[in-house]
């Protein structure tokens, strides 16, 4: 396995750079915050905003730990549950802002899982003494997710909200559980894209639930990240399952001729993203 | 269109509906940025952040209605916008495919054939699926390519002399598809059409990572995506 580590290097730099810039530009968006909020508030009950309510309070209700969701579900308003889902129709915007937060911190703790995981991985000998390649890509990744959780954090502070610092509790266990099982690069590239997936299609997900544009300018660009991250991941899985360890490297240069025809489509392998692993949007909610 | 694209929306039942019922023209579909140094002429094209006026202009080919995206307002605006970008994607691809077989990119990697026609399928996808929501909605379907930025990558694909340079040209356009869904998801007002954009978004953006990869550069050089390679109606 070789690697023009100068190259590399330089374009690690580059990225580092641009990634000042992104984050300029997303830092920029948090005042507007204030402003959208308050604009909310003063604005009066619309159908579309029930209606995006009511497809989404049976999460809502569950963390305010009120239940029922089955009721809830099926619209059945009547009695004490109806009257306190009238009341929280009759403030939609805070309801909204509830949702929102809810969506943030559960996107802060799959970032804050992601950097964990990426870390724990680091430390294997046979990552850290691995491929040099994939060695920069989790390095670069897990600053990457870093980045992540910090830009959901200032969302869900903007929003009035309390930041999630703790891993996603779904998700945690499973990667407890897998981390020892870890033996070989490919077990460590399986568990990263499972992690890359669930995030892309919670984010794809929780893109469409967010009422706060800011937040989902930045949930929709983190998105577009964590789904590339998902399509190295699946490229250097097949040239590993391929036996073609030799061709993970960067710049590729003419050997790219060699790789095998599949790394031109096993990184994606839908035209149009699905949301079947997305993780539910209370699942790294601050209880 | 593609089965895969009747599965998607299969799945996807009130997309339609809400397309049609929401109301579009609360806000104005406004992407803006520029292009990558390859296509910079387009830039001055596209001109400067204008929110889109106007809607799409439809002519009469034979008995097929057809429309050249202009635009226009609220979330067919942007549907009609895109299918626009997916027409000229496709029609990239496809010359592409044909160059390749006419054998004027030189030696093409299997890989480097695989991902073109992964890709145009994936395209093609697409732009059933826009073309079904306008459709659904009483719109025209698109069928020509963005004009403005046709002639441009028409003469960048006239330079292109091998493989990398097709790859390179391939990148360009799938960093301005990614940007510009990027772009109008927060102007978009469906959840079905955030979705929709928003899929599609990451798609293209896998595209852009393993063209980087190819092309020896870093796959994955941003911390954020970005939206300033969306491109913008005239």
């Amino acid at each position: 396995m070789t690697i023009d580590d100068r190259s590399l290097n330089e374009l690690i730099v580059e990225s580092q750079d641009l990634q000042v810039d992104a984050l300029r530009d997303i830092k920029a968006t948090l005042p507007e915050l204030a402003e959208i909020r308050e604009e909310r508030r003063t604005s009066g009950i619309n159908v579309d905003e029930i209606n995006r309510y009511n497809d989404n309070r049976r999460s809502v209700l569950h963390n305010m730990g009120i239940g029922g969701g089955g009721l809830a579900a099926r619209g059945l308003l009547g009695g004490g549950f109806g009257a306190l889902l009238a009341g929280l129709f009759a403030t939609p915007a805070h309801a909204d802002e509830a949702l929102d937060i809810q969506i943030l911190q559960t996107a802060s703790s799959l970032e804050v899982l992601a950097v964990a995981t990426y870390g724990a991985a680091l430390t294997l000998d046979f990552i850290k003494n691995g491929n040099p390649v994939v060695i920069k890509f989790a390095q670069t990744t897990m600053m990457q997710h870093d980045e992540h959780r910090k830009a959901f954090q200032s969302q869900t502070k903007a929003l009035g909200g309390k930041e999630q610092t703790a891993p996603n509790a779904k998700y945690k266990p499973i990667v407890d559980g897998a981390v020892p099982t870890l033996k070989a690069p490919l077990d460590v590239v399986n568990l990263a894209e499972t992690l890359e997936t669930v995030a892309t299609q919670t984010y794809l997900m929780n893109t469409t639930q967010l009422e706060d544009t800011a937040s989902k300018r930045v949930m929709a660009s983190v998105m577009g990240v964590e789904t590339q991250h998902a399509a190295v991941l699946r490229a250097v899985k097949a040239l590993l399952m391929g036996g073609a360890p030799e061709l993970i490297k960067i710049p590729i240069g003419a050997d790219a001729a060699k790789l095998p025809a599949a790394a031109g489509s096993v990184a994606f392998p839908d035209a149009f993203e699905p949301v079947t692993a997305a993780a539910g949007a209370d699942t790294g909610a601050v209880k | 269109m593609t089965q895969e694209t009747e599965n998607h929306m299969d799945t996807e039942p009130s997309a339609l509906d809400q397309l049609s019922s929401s109301a579009f023209s609360r806000r104005k579909f406004l992407i803006g940025g520029t292009m990558a140094a390859g296509l910079a002429a387009v830039t001055a094209a596209c001109g400067g952040d204008k929110k889109v006026e106007s809607g799409s202009s439809t002519t009469t080919a034979g008995d097929t209605a057809t429309t050249t995206a202009a635009g226009g307002e609220g979330d067919l605006g942007v549907a009609a916008f895109a299918a626009g970008l997916e027409v000229l994607a496709v029609g990239t691809y496809k010359a592409a495919l044909d160059a390749a077989v006419a054998g004027k990119l030189g030696d093409v990697p299997p890989a480097g054939a695989e991902f073109v026609k992964t890709a145009m399928a994936h395209h093609e996808a697409h732009l059933a699926a826009w073309n079904k929501v306008l459709k659904g909605a009483g719109k025209p379907e698109v069928t020509e390519p963005n004009a403005q930025l046709k002639p441009v990558v028409d003469a960048e694909f006239a330079k292109a002399k091998g493989f990398g340079d097709a790859a390179k040209l391939a990148r360009t356009l799938e960093e301005t598809a990614a940007a510009t869904y990027l772009s109008a998801i927060p102007s978009l007002m469906s959840k079905d059409a955030i979705k929709l954009a928003a899929s599609i978004q990451a798609t293209d953006a896998k595209h852009v990572a393993i063209l980087n990869f190819v092309l020896g550069e870093y796959p994955v050089p941003d911390v954020f995506a970005k939206t300033d390679k969306a491109a913008k109606p005239a």
